[in-house]
């Protein structure tokens, strides 16, 4: 069996389509069979609402009198991209207000100005001979500009990892707060509903591929950055007429400590043409899997801990290493099941038609990782010696040790050389204001530390946040190996 | 059980007697009630407390007695409005306050909330406010 677009858009047009949503075709599929599902059903609708941080926008002005040439420019006190002509500008939704950064930002300027809300533009110029304006400073809403185009260099994942947090810490990331010590999990996608899941194969969608996009038709431009379809982490590059969008399917997001984003309601229809595809089209979320990935650990290749169903996530818990651990969505199941129902709705009305794409997205490229020329530099490299003191230590010791090395830090162990503390020489000074004698009295028992293999900028990250100049630098047993201070890294 | 949530005013504070007078005038009830939070701020001394919900009449009348205000705030409420139910504020919540229905909806009941307030910046809309 096999169907073409012109026979599915003819029974559009007849008002006979069928359409289901990706949930129902699991379904149809079972209960009927791959044959039958693929001889009834035309087509396939599906959905997702998450966080898209590589969302933004084209926007038009039109020219003032006298004219402008932008050099810099805010929406709301966003500044927005203005390497291009005189009164073009690129919004993106990760870039955070001036004013109230981590609160506002390029998604949420985006949603406003979908909700009809006015928006402040302000810009100035160096002022060219035939762009003699210098500043503008005025309001206007999405009508009264030419262009409001949603352009997402990187949209509609097939699948997202899901992040949990071995460290002791809070950390507070794009995939949410993640409590410590394997607290939580947060995933994204739409599982079952995911629209790159139900084609993973890109037979049907491709360069061209109409879509539900922020509650508007969008198009599919191309496959998107990052696109990794070996592994199933494919993407898509959409963009839109935001004219036509509506701000229920557009809203920014803030993830806090991290900064803004924005959520965006994507649904593509799947065109039954074969049996293939009534297959691919009934993947329920049992079936597709995901990583569960330690944002604890702050590198590139982060450890891989198990691989998990979307239908034991959507549970609500998953299993980790025996424990009963609670996650959350990113993404909202209830929008992404929402924006399936919409598309199924405007192709039985016959007010959206199905098209072949231009051209197929790759299923070959590869997701290479940044090529860097200049040398990273590890704790390893620039640790030195730490000058060590004994538990039992008498505070004079410690003080000549200071004064002979030169230094600022002891670090303090037992007679195996198992980190127990660390004392600078600030405590030295206080020590003796206070009329304080014992060593054990003096010294920082809670150390934070570092490993031989962290990449230096963490180190020093880990010094700036907790406002200290010096890390122990021990092993997995946490034995001393030594110490690196800020003057290292200077 | 009930939650209310106590506050004796900073300007009435006297010292550190206080702090054990606001209990003392809850145990007057001859009741067993549980104290979720115990904090100190420029408002003044506060406590989250779980209490019967038949007992309430007579603590608040007795507790208004020795100036302490009683209100039922004091834990969060969820603006449906700015909530697109993501639910990434679920997997923070301890207790089952926080819910995704069979529809993916956020459900929140405020009966299960303790006023640990670990979900408030969890919620990428700030739609969670302390109230």
């Amino acid at each position: 069996m096999t169907k073409t677009y012109a026979e599915i858009n003819e029974k559009i047009k007849n008002g006979d389509v069928v359409v289901v949503t990706a949930e129902e075709m699991i379904k149809i599929v079972e209960e009927k069979g791959i044959k039958v599902a693929a001889e009834e059903v035309d087509v396939v609708t599906t959905g997702t609402f998450g966080p898209m941080c590589s969302s933004g926008a084209f926007l038009n002005f039109g020219h003032s009198d006298p004219q402008i040439k932008f050099e810099h420019l805010w929406l709301n006190d966003v500044h927005a991209y203005h390497g291009n002509a005189a009164v073009d500008c690129y919004l993106g939704c990760t870039r955070m207000a001036d004013i109230r950064p981590f609160e506002y930002g390029g998604g949420h300027v985006i949603e406003d100005l979908v909700a009809g809300k006015p928006i402040r533009l302000r810009g100035n110029s160096y002022t060219t001979d035939c762009y003699p304006l210098a500043e503008v400073d005025t309001e206007f809403t999405i009508n009264d500009i030419n262009q409001a185009i949603l352009c997402n260099p990187r949209n509609g994942y097939q699948r997202y990892v899901c992040a949990v947090n071995s460290s002791d810490k809070i950390l507070y990331t794009y995939m949410g707060k993640l409590l410590p010590k394997f607290g939580n999990a947060h995933y994204a996608g739409a599982g079952a509903l995911s629209p790159l899941s139900n084609d993973p194969d890109y037979e049907t969608i491709g360069i061209g591929t109409r879509i539900f996009l922020g509650g508007g038709v969008g198009y599919v431009i191309g496959e998107g950055t990052q696109h990794s379809p070996k592994n199933r982490f494919g993407t898509l590059f959409v963009k839109g007429d935001l004219k036509q969008m509506n701000s229920e399917f557009l809203r920014g997001a803030t993830f806090e400590k991290y900064g803004t984003s924005m959520f965006v309601g994507l649904g593509i229809p799947i065109p039954i043409l074969n049996e293939g595809l009534a297959k691919k089209t009934a993947i329920s979320d049992e079936e597709l899997l995901t990583d569960v990935v330690d944002y604890g650990i702050p590198r590139r290749d982060k450890p891989n801990l198990r691989q998990v169903s979307y239908k034991e996530l959507k549970s609500g818990q998953i299993d980790l290493n025996g424990k009963q651990v609670k996650c959350s969505p990113m993404s909202s199941f209830n929008k992404a099941k929402k924006i399936a129902e919409i598309l199924k709705r405007w192709i039985n009305k016959g007010e959206f038609y199905l098209n072949p794409p231009a051209e197929t997205l790759s299923t070959e490229r590869d997701f290479k990782p940044m090529k860097i020329t200049s040398e990273i530099k590890f704790v390893r490299d620039l640790m030195k010696k730490a000058e060590i003191c004994y538990y039992d230590c008498d505070i004079k010791i410690v003080a000549e040790k200071i004064i002979k090395g030169n230094i600022n830090h002891i670090i303090i162990t037992d007679k195996e050389g198992f980190l127990k503390g660390i004392v600078t020489s600030f405590d030295i000074t206080k020590a003796i204001a206070n009329d304080k004698q014992e060593l054990k009295d003096i010294i920082t028992k809670k150390v934070i530390t570092t490993n031989f293999n962290e990449p230096i900028s963490n180190a020093a990250r880990k010094m700036r946040i907790n406002n200290i100049s010096a890390l122990p630098v021990i092993d997995e047993q946490n034995k001393v190996l030594g110490i690196i201070t800020s003057e290292e890294l200077m | 059980m009930t939650i209310i949530n106590v506050t004796l005013p900073m300007r009435i504070i006297k010292g550190l007697s206080d702090y054990s007078n606001i209990v003392n005038e809850v145990l007057k009830q001859e009741i067993s009630f549980n104290i979720l939070k115990f904090s100190t701020d420029s408002s003044g001394i506060k406590m989250l407390l779980d209490v019967p919900e038949d007992k309430i009449k007579d603590i608040t009348k007795s507790l208004k007695k020795s100036n302490i205000i009683v209100n039922k705030k004091g834990r969060v409420s969820i603006d449906k409005e700015l909530c697109v139910n993501c639910g990434a504020c679920v997997s923070l919540c301890p207790t089952e306050a926080l819910c995704l229905n069979s529809d993916f909806e956020l459900v929140f009941s405020e009966e299960l909330c303790i006023g640990c307030n670990l979900c408030l910046d969890s919620c990428p809309r700030y739609a969670i406010k302390e109230d």
